[in-house]
Order: C-alpha cells, then structure tokens, then sequence
C-alpha cells in the first residue's frame, strides 16, 4: 500500500472509530436509562403498595373503634364547632338550588352556608334567589384574606332561620372566591366545598371529629371524593353507590380508590398529607387567615392551600407532633367524573399544571430536614412519582423499544418484564379494590365488582398512558406559564332520582 | 440488573396473587353476604318481639323480656345492633325497657370486665355500652378509664360520664384536662354540663384550680348551666383572670347568666387594648345581657378598626331592643364615621329582612 492510499484509509478508520464510540455511549446510555425506567416501574408501584398497606392498618384500626365513634354525641352537642361551609360557584344555574338545598340538610349542630358566585353569567344568583327568597342587604365584608374581585353584593333569605349568605363578586377564579367566603366566614371552621359536590349527611360531622377530638393540633381535614358517575342521587344525596359502565369511568373509579383513597389514607398515617381535596376539606379559619388565605395565582389552590400550611407550621418552629393534617376516611363527597376524553385532557392538564406550580412555589422545601416528613419524604415522592411520572413514563415508549432495536435491551427480557410489571401494577390496584370491599364495600351489587376489576387492568393499560400525555402538556403549561383557562362547566344538574346520571364536565 | 430467571418467576406469580386476590374481594363478599342474611333470619322472629316490648305497658314486660332475654349467643349478636340504636332513640318506658334487657343478659357487667381490656377498641366499646346504659355503678371504672393511654378511649369514657350524670365524676372529668393523657375541654365541657345543676358544686371547686383550663372550663359549665350564683366568682374571673382564654370563656358566661353584675366587666372587656377575640366575645355578649346601659359604649366600637369585634357589637344593639336600633339608625346616617355607618346599615339591613347574621356562640376554637 502506497503512503497516498494510506492517508483516506487512516481517516476512514478514524471516522468508523468515532462512530463507533458515538454508538457505543449511545447504547450505554439508552441502556442506563432503560434500566433505570425499569426500576422506576417498580418503585412506584412499590410505593403505591406501601401507601395502601399503611392506609389497610389505619381501616383496620378505625373499623374497630366505629362503635365508640360519637358521632350521635356530637350531633347533640351545643360544644361541637361550628363550621361555615363555602361554596364558590360559577355558572351554576342548573344545579346550585339542589346542591344549597342538600348542604342546608346536613346532619350537624351549627352551621352556616355560604354561596359565593364568582360572577356567573347563567343566572346562578336568580336560580338562588327564586328558591330561598334572598333579598340584597347592605354588607360589610372584613379583609382578612386578600380578594381580588370586589363583592358586588350580598343576599340573606327573608325571614327565616335558614343559615345561608349568598355573596355575588366579581369574576375572579375559585381561589379569589373561596377567599371571600373566608372573610364571610363567621365560624372557627372553614369548610370548602365544590358546587356540584354531593355530601353524605353525616359528613360534616366525620370531618369536624379530629378537630373536637384533638383541638390543639388538628388545622385541616379531608374528606373521601367518590365518584357520582353511574350512582343513584336522591334529593341531592348518593343513595345507592355503584360503577359507571364505560371504561373510562371504571377506570377513575380504581384511581380514586387508590391514589384519592387509600393513598392519601397512607399519607395521613405518617404525617405526609399534602393534598386535600377541593372538593371537600376542613380547615381552622384562623391558620387559614394567618397563611394569607387561597393563592389565586396557583391552579392547585386545594393543594397548594396545604403545602403553605405545612410550611408556614414548620417555620414557626411547630413539629411533627406538633399539628396534624389529617385524611378522615369515613365521610365521602361525592364528584362528577369527566365522561368524555376531551374533559379529561383539560382536567389532567390542569391537574398537572397546578402540581408542577406548587412543587416549583416551595422548591425549597423539597428535600430539607427543616421540613420533617414533608421535606424529607412527601415531597420527594411527588416530585419523583407524581409529577415526573409522566415524563419517566412517555419516556419509557420512546427509549425502550429504542433499546431493543440498537440492542441495548434483550428483546425475551424486555416483553417478560413488561408483563410483569404491567401485572405487578394490576395487583396494586387490585389490592386497592380488596382493601375497600374490607373496609366499606360501598358498591352495593356483583355487576360493579366485575366493573371495578376491569377497570383496574384498564387504568394500567391504556389510561395511564393516555393521562401521561395530558400530564405531560399540563407540566409544559406550568413551565411556559401559559394564560390560566378556567373553561366552561357543563352539567345534567340535580335532578330527580336518576340512575347513571351522565358525568359533567368537572375541571 | 434484574435477573432474567427472577423476572420470569415473577411473571409466574403475578397472575397467581392477582387470581388469589380476585378470589379474596369475591370470598368477602359472599362470606359477608351470607352472614348478613343469616343475621336477618335469627334476628326475624326476636325482633317482633322486641317491637312488642317498646311499646307494651309496664306490667307486659316482664313476660316479653323473659321471651327475649334467654335467646341464645348467636341470635343476640344478630339483634343487639338494632337494641343498642333503639336504645338511642327512645325514653321513658320504653328505655328502661331495653335496658333491663341489656342486664337480663349480664351486658353491664360484662362491660365493666372489659374496661380492664389489654384492646383499646374494647375498653373502648365497654365504655360506649355502659354510657348508653347510663350504668351509674361504672362510674368510678369509667373514671379511672380518662387517663387511658389511648386517646379515644379517655374521649368515650368521658363521654359515657356524662351520660351517666353521677356529679362524683366531676373532679376527675376537670382533672382530665391538664396532665400527660388529656381530654380536650369541649368533651369535657359537654360531659360536665350533662351532669345537671346536682353537679354545680363540685364544678365550682374547679374555679380555684391554678390550672387555666380547668378555670376556663368550670367558668364555661357554670354559664351554660345556668349557676347565677357564681356570678361574682365569674366576674372576678374576667376581671382579674391574666389569662386571655379564661376571660374569653368568663364574657361568654357573663353573657349567658344575663346578670347585671356582668354589665361592668364586660363594658371593660370591650374596651380597646382588650385582646381581639375578648372584645369581640365582651361585645356578643352585652347584646345577650340585654342591658340599654351597654347601648352607648357598644355604639363607640361600630366604628372600629376590627371588624369583628365591630360587626358583633352592630348585631349585639340590634338585640338591645328600640334603643340600641335607635343607636343604629344614628350611627348609619351619620357622616364622621363611614366604618360605623356601614357596619349600622348592615346590621339593620339584615334585621329588616329578618335574617340576622349573629354569631349564636360566640365561639373560639
């Protein structure tokens, strides 16, 4: 070989070297992050376990002390707290009355409820107005919370003792409305309620329990939220629980038994509890005013509400043992579920969003010892399980069969794994479905076992994927701070006994 | 990295435990199923029966009570939840009825036995049973049970103290409230005013303990029950109590006595430099004293700069009767104080309509 043939020759080498070395990190790489998304398979489901587990002893322990509960006590006592129940609506016209009228009739000594239309354009107030005769009274509101949208007016029912203020603001979102009604409040207890949730009658009396039974220590309490899609409502109350038939209903039934249910169960057990749902939470009034009250400027204001508590206890140098944030298993609000996939999209997004908001609010909390439990254990478990789940998991259907095709995965490993841990998953929601046929075997015919049971192998094949996407796009929202689009509410209202009433399009 | 031969072993055991599992929630189901509707079968033909006792005359019960009473262990597990929520909801002959019933079958003693339970849940439930029963010879049992180690369990013993009504508790109920194992003060406060005016006394006692929570707890008893004559103690409460939650509690007895000796004090709790939440408690409770002397000083704060304590003193005129409407009406016309005028204007804006926003008690958590 001549020295001039040598020269391309060399180069070529070196080029195919390279090339090599390129592919070979690559294939390192893709290797590293397919195992790496294997074990994260794992732990999460893993962890989802453990929740559940600890959730199973808390049912157990609370399952055997319900005769002594006293909640007939309680309902006679005239030292039971008083809660003021705040339900912000907007354009509400085609349920409010019922859903006022079914708040009214709850099983509790002393309450008030209070109706805030956040600038309704459907004629909520008239529907109101109509129904309990409210007449418009001069008002003074106290500022103990900021609001940004001013009450325009306030409405009392002529002449009777029925405790209800409707307040009418203007528009404003759910957080600046909610914050009305705490400065409306006149109660040591807040109770936040969404419009169209249904409340069992003895709720209120289930959630208050753990702020009469440990008044120093308790500052908020959540409730259970069912899924009203496919139940019986009578006269705004949940007589008889069932399944939806479709599968994206059975499918949010098994999401809400475990994450909603016994994972929040779990949470409460070691003092981690971040999320109370806005559908139906309890909260001291005065720890609320003194956090500065709903952050209008956060989607996850429920959310975000708790974090805030916890952070603002913690620094006061308040500990563990100190307060509690507790998850009441007994009593139940129930929900529409979205019906349609398009709803759903919106709702997850804006779920994901409002996460991603709070995780980047109190990033300062994540993984600090001042923090205790919260710091140290929930928070990291939401950031890595909750809120990058979708990115690990959508990351997964590229990298994955990416590995198998470059050879960095085996392809007879890769499917058996698969398997597995698509089983593994459905026996975490199986285990979830087991705990609650223990604890409260709520669903009340075999028809909806059968549903729930597929809707475990739905929920991990299929509905995750497809809510990983809407996750996904909600997290980019956050991070592009896109504008905050509260959309529409559509809903079949509360009307007389209906079976499978079709599930509205709840945000 | 995961092993091959463990994954494969895995994919063997998943279906398994998810078979089993499936087999666990039906098994539950039809287990639980076939229990209730055996429950249903015993309890049928006793359950009649039952009915006939609740509202058979005195002389018929005893024959009744033999028929039922005897029913063997199976057939009494399956009836007893409905006893014991009947037990709930009646009075008079009919309850007596039923609890002779439970003492038929040896329930108290059998509950006074297991107070002493290693399971909280037990202890608990025998506590639950014996404050249904109203088992005044469990009382000192039950008092001993309010320093439990397990905090539901002191809460039920409480409870069942209450129910009970023997005033011996007393003593042990305020000592509950201070120590290691506590019971939270609205428990106690609701179990001491069950106990009835026989209990008075012994409450009173609880005026001079050092403990701040006792002293903010008998005042609270003594105003709910109606005790006049500790009206001095209570006003020397408020008066000199250092203490902001006992004369938070000492203005809200104030307030329920309705005796004038309260009408001072209270005009002093008002006063700005109060803590907030006594001014706002002072104030709720002169519109229940109902004295028109307490018109003028309640008409300074419509204008303060707590709204609260503001808002409550509005409410608390409209409760004065013509004078203290009076003293409204000036207040929303007049133009020195919009504060004022605007709080004057909401309160007889709600009276006109009939729908006062008053905060009934005036409560703090």
């Amino acid at each position: 070989m001549s020295p001039g043939e040598d020269g391309p020759v060399l180069v070529h080498a070196a080029h195919a070297e390279e090339w090599d070395g390129v592919l070979g990190t690559l294939h390192g790489l893709i290797a590293v992050c397919d195992t790496a998304i294997i074990f994260y398979f794992l732990a999460i489901n893993s962890g989802y376990l453990v929740l559940i587990l600890l959730a199973l002893a808390e049912l157990v322990r609370r399952l055997r002390r319900v005769s002594f509960v006293g909640y007939e006590d309680a309902a006679a006592s005239p030292f039971t707290p008083p809660i003021s129940v705040i339900m912000p609506a907007y354009n509400e016209a085609a349920g409010i009355t019922e859903a006022v009228r079914a708040m009214l009739l709850l099983h509790y000594p002393v309450f008030e409820v209070i109706v805030v239309d956040d600038g309704s354009t459907d004629g909520t107030l008239d529907a109101l107005t109509d129904a309990f005769d409210l007449a418009e009274v001069e008002h003074v509101v106290p500022e103990d919370v900021p609001m940004r949208g001013e009450v325009t007016s306030l409405h009392l029912p002529r002449g009777g003792p029925v405790p209800l203020v409707v307040a009418r603001k203007e528009n404003g979102g759910k957080a600046d409305a909610l914050n009305v009604g705490i400065n409306l409040a006149r109660y040591p207890l807040v109770c936040m309620v969404d419009a169209d949730s249904i409340l069992d009658s003895q709720s209120l009396l289930a959630v208050a329990k753990p702020f009469s039974d440990d008044p120093l220590r308790v500052v908020a309490a959540g409730g259970v939220v069912g899924i009203a899609n496919g139940c019986t409502v009578e006269a705004g109350r949940v007589v008889d629980v069932h399944v939806p038939t479709d599968l994206l209903g059975r499918a949010q039934v098994v999401e809400y038994l475990r994450g909603f249910f016994l994972g929040r169960t779990g949470w409460s057990k070691v003092g981690g509890l971040l999320i109370i749902a806005g559908a139906f939470g309890l909260f001291r009034r005065d720890v609320v005013v003194a956090v500065g009250g709903m952050d209008p400027d956060c989607i996850g204001e429920d959310a975000e509400l708790v974090v805030r508590l916890h952070r603002h206890l913690r620094e006061q140098g308040r500990r563990h043992r100190d307060y509690r944030v507790v998850f009441v298993t007994e009593p139940i609000s129930w929900s529409e579920a979205p019906s349609t996939l398009r709803v759903l999209a919106r709702q997850r997004r804006r779920w994901q969003r409002g996460l991603t908001e709070i995780l980047l609010k109190h990033r300062r909390m994540i993984g600090n010892p001042r923090y205790g439990r919260v710091g140290l254990v929930a928070l990291p478990f939401y950031v890595l399980f909750e809120l990058l789940a979708p990115l690990v998991e959508l990351a997964g259907l590229v990298l994955v069969p990416l590995g198998v095709l470059i050879g960095a995965v085996d392809p007879g490993f890769l499917w058996r794994f698969l398997l597995a841990a698509y089983a593994y998953a459905v026996i975490v929601g199986l285990v979830s479905v087991a705990v609650e046929e223990y604890a409260y075997h709520r669903f009340s015919q075999w028809r909806d076992v059968w549903g729930v049971l597929v809707g475990t192998i739905v929920e991990n094949v299929g509905y995750r994927q497809i809510t990983g996407w809407w996750r996904l796009r909600g997290m980019w929202d956050a991070l592009h701070r896109a504008p905050q689009v509260w959309g529409s509410m559509t809903r079949s209202g509360f009307g007389p006994p209906q079976r499978g009433r079709k599930g509205g399009d709840r945000l | 990295m995961i092993h091959l031969g463990f994954v494969t072993q895995a994919l063997l055991f998943l279906p398994g435990l998810g078979l089993v599992l499936s087999l666990l929630i039906t098994g539950t189901r039809l287990v639980r199923t076939y229990r209730q509707g055996r429950r249903r079968r015993l309890a049928a033909p006793v359950r009649a029966v039952l009915l006939e006792l609740l509202c058979a005359p005195e002389d018929e019960q005893s024959e009744l009570l033999d028929r039922i009473a005897p029913a063997d262990k199976r057939t009494w597990k399956a009836l007893e939840p409905t006893v014991a929520a009947m037990l709930g909801k009646v009075s008079g002959r009919a309850r007596t009825a039923l609890v002779l019933l439970y003492e038929r079958r040896g329930s108290p003693a059998d509950a006074v036995a297991r107070l002493r339970s290693r399971s909280a849940a037990r202890r608990g439930r025998a506590a639950q049973v014996l404050g249904r029963l109203r088992h005044r010879p469990a009382t000192e049992s039950l008092c001993r049970l309010l320093d439990d180690r397990d905090r539901e369990v002191r809460l039920t013993a409480a409870r069942a103290l209450g129910h009970i009504g023997d005033p011996v508790a007393v003593p042990h109920l305020l000592e509950s409230l201070h120590g290691k194992r506590t019971v939270p003060p609205a428990v106690v406060t609701a179990a001491l005013t069950s106990l009835g005016p026989d209990a008075v006394p012994r409450v009173a006692a609880g005026l001079g303990d050092p403990a701040p929570l006792v002293r903010a707890v008998a005042i609270e008893v003594l105003g709910v029950t109606g005790a006049i004559t500790r009206t001095p103690d209570i006003v020397r409460a408020l008066w000199e109590g250092p203490e902001t939650e006992v004369r938070i509690r000492a203005a809200r007895a104030l307030g329920r006595l309705g005796m004038p000796d309260g009408l001072e004090p209270l005009l002093a709790g008002l006063r700005p430099g109060q803590p907030v939440t006594l001014r706002t408690v002072a104030a709720g409770a002169l519109g229940n004293l109902g004295a028109v002397a307490a018109t003028g000083p309640l008409k300074e704060v419509l204008g303060d700069a707590d709204p609260h304590v503001a808002g409550t003193a509005a409410r608390a005129l409209l409760r004065l009767g013509p004078a203290g409407e009076a003293a409204l009406r000036e207040a929303a016309v007049g133009r020195s104080d919009p504060r004022a005028a605007a709080q004057a204007r909401a309160a007889l804006a709600e009276a006109a309509v009939g729908s006062t926003r008053r905060v009934p008690v005036e409560v703090v958590l």
